[in-house]
């Protein structure tokens, strides 16, 4: 599953982007290979990330990963619900299971991100 | 992955859709729905898990009882026909070969039940070391087993046995008539909830598996929720948590160790007894969902005092749980640690075990057969 209207990086995280705020969140690909969530680490509401940068944890039932930020800028919301919830992103990776709002400082850096074709082909090959 | 062996149930594991992994060897399912849903069908409904992988041995003979607690942490010549006991073989320095379900089938035969990976040492242990007349059969060749897990347990599997299933009390066991093939049936388990161990032929294991998963109630279920539920319960395992480089004592299980008989490791363990353990295996929780894992170490003041062996997030407390080796001056129930995790530093409190206390293994005959009454 692979939502034409994101963009992804090869770290298997995705992002939205609406005006100059990308929401990002992990893939179906990636909380599938996680398995259950069981932990979500988010960033500090106003904090800033970097393109590529660790910017919120995840624990699983098997495994933790690092959640690096497809791009730059402040970050404008978190999705606190996965504090208590952290399932909300096996459920729902795309929707519920956002995991914060950046407000972006350079969108042309966005050129570099992997395209729904180009991203599904990724995955198709690391499989 | 090529040279990692089948059980008795592959075929029906790959068929539901179950993720294949090599466990110590062994082609086992990790999961299938999801390794939380497993472990709540197990604390709520049934969970069943294939076990066909751990070994299986007869030990047969006229003096078998004195021969085999010769091996054993247990005296089992006092141990009555029908019960089971958890127990371990030592090795000479009072180190865990394994530790083990030992079920006294008959006056002059018993199951011992042993682990994946050490089971072919145990063999050669067992036959190495067993004096007298006793025979020691490899029944895990032909047979598999298959754990019926949850406190509904018993209503799925009354109906398919021959025999009175409510009268098999927590840790015992009997031979019974499962779907018409002879079974060894023993009301044991590593969940901490109500459930039974079916040991039974290969040939005949996935018709029974086939039939059980048929019922609404009961749910295939794969080694992380074992491992989950196991964890909960602060039942050790095996290559994890204990191993030959650790004994008994420090890893809290004293309450196991006869300390009335002679067996191999006995010296070894009174040494230990005497001069006092180094370290000891507790169970700890956070207060939080953040996990420890296996290998980060246990701090007390910044100073290093031990290291964890077993780290979870827990689905029946909501927080996350562990155990670990800790210095013995630490081991105190209401000590807090921290343990350090490639992330971040988490506090931790040791505490009693078992963690999870709502467990229904111990349930009792009557309450079992008065739930069938209540139903007919």
């Amino acid at each position: 599953m692979v939502p034409k209207d994101l963009l992804y990086t090869d770290q298997h995280e995705w992002i939205r982007v609406e005006g100059d705020v990308g929401t990002v969140g992990i893939t179906d690909h990636a909380q599938r290979s996680l398995g259950d969530l069981t932990f979500v680490e988010l960033p500090a509401t106003g904090s800033d990330v970097a393109k590529g940068a660790e910017a919120a944890v995840v624990e699983s039932t098997k495994a933790a990963a690092d959640v690096y930020s497809p791009a730059a800028g402040k970050v404008a919301e978190v999705n606190e619900s996965l504090e208590d919830d952290p399932g909300a992103v096996n459920r729902d990776p795309y929707g519920d299971g956002w995991m914060f709002k950046v407000a972006l400082s350079d969108k042309s850096e966005l050129g570099g991100l992997l395209s729904p074709d180009k991203y599904a082909e990724f995955c198709g090959d690391e499989a | 992955m090529s040279d990692a062996k089948k059980t008795f149930l592959y075929d029906q594991h790959v068929a539901l859709g179950g993720r294949v992994v090599d466990f110590h060897g062994w082609l086992l399912p990790l999961q299938y729905d999801g390794i939380l849903a497993e472990h709540g069908y197990c604390r709520t409904q049934v969970a069943l898990f294939d076990t066909s992988h751990m070994g299986q041995f007869i030990l047969e003979g006229s003096d078998v009882a004195a021969g085999v607690s010769r091996l054993l942490t247990h005296d089992v010549t006092r141990l009555p026909v029908g019960r089971c006991r958890y127990t371990h073989l030592l090795n000479e320095r009072g180190g865990i070969i394994d530790d083990a379900v030992v079920m006294r089938l008959g006056e002059r035969e018993f199951l011992f039940a042993a682990n994946a990976a050490p089971a072919p040492m145990d063999l050669y242990w067992i036959r190495h070391h067993l004096a007298g007349d006793a025979v020691v059969t490899n029944q895990s060749e032909g047979w598999g087993k298959v754990d019926v897990q949850g406190p509904l347990a018993y209503d799925v599997l009354a109906p398919l046995v021959d025999g009175d299933l409510a009268s098999l009390r927590y840790f015992r066991a009997a031979r019974m008539t499962c779907m018409g093939v002879p079974a060894i049936v023993s009301r044991t388990g590593y969940t901490g909830e109500l459930g039974y161990e079916v040991h039974y032929p290969g040939d005949a294991l996935p018709a029974l598996w086939s039939r059980l998963v048929e019922d609404e109630r009961v749910h295939p279920a794969g080694l992380g929720a074992r491992d989950l539920l196991r964890l909960e319960m602060c039942f050790p395992l095996y290559g994890k948590d204990i191993a030959d480089d650790s004994n008994p004592l420090e890893a809290d299980l004293e309450l196991f160790v006869s300390t009335v008989h002679d067996y191999i490791g006995a010296q070894a363990l009174r040494k230990w007894a005497a001069e006092g353990v180094r370290r000891k295996l507790v169970p700890f929780r956070s207060e939080t969902r953040r996990s420890a894992r296996e290998g980060n170490p246990i701090l007390a003041d910044d100073r290093p005092v031990g290291v964890v062996t077993s780290g979870a997030f827990s689905p029946s407390l909501g927080v996350s749980i562990g155990m670990g080796y800790v210095e013995a001056p630490f081991a105190d129930v209401g000590r807090r640690l921290t343990v350090e995790t490639a992330r971040a530093k988490l506090p931790v409190v040791v505490s009693e075990k078992p963690l999870y206390r709502k467990g229904t293994r111990r349930m009792k005959p009557s309450e079992l057969r008065a739930r069938t009454a209540g139903k007919s």
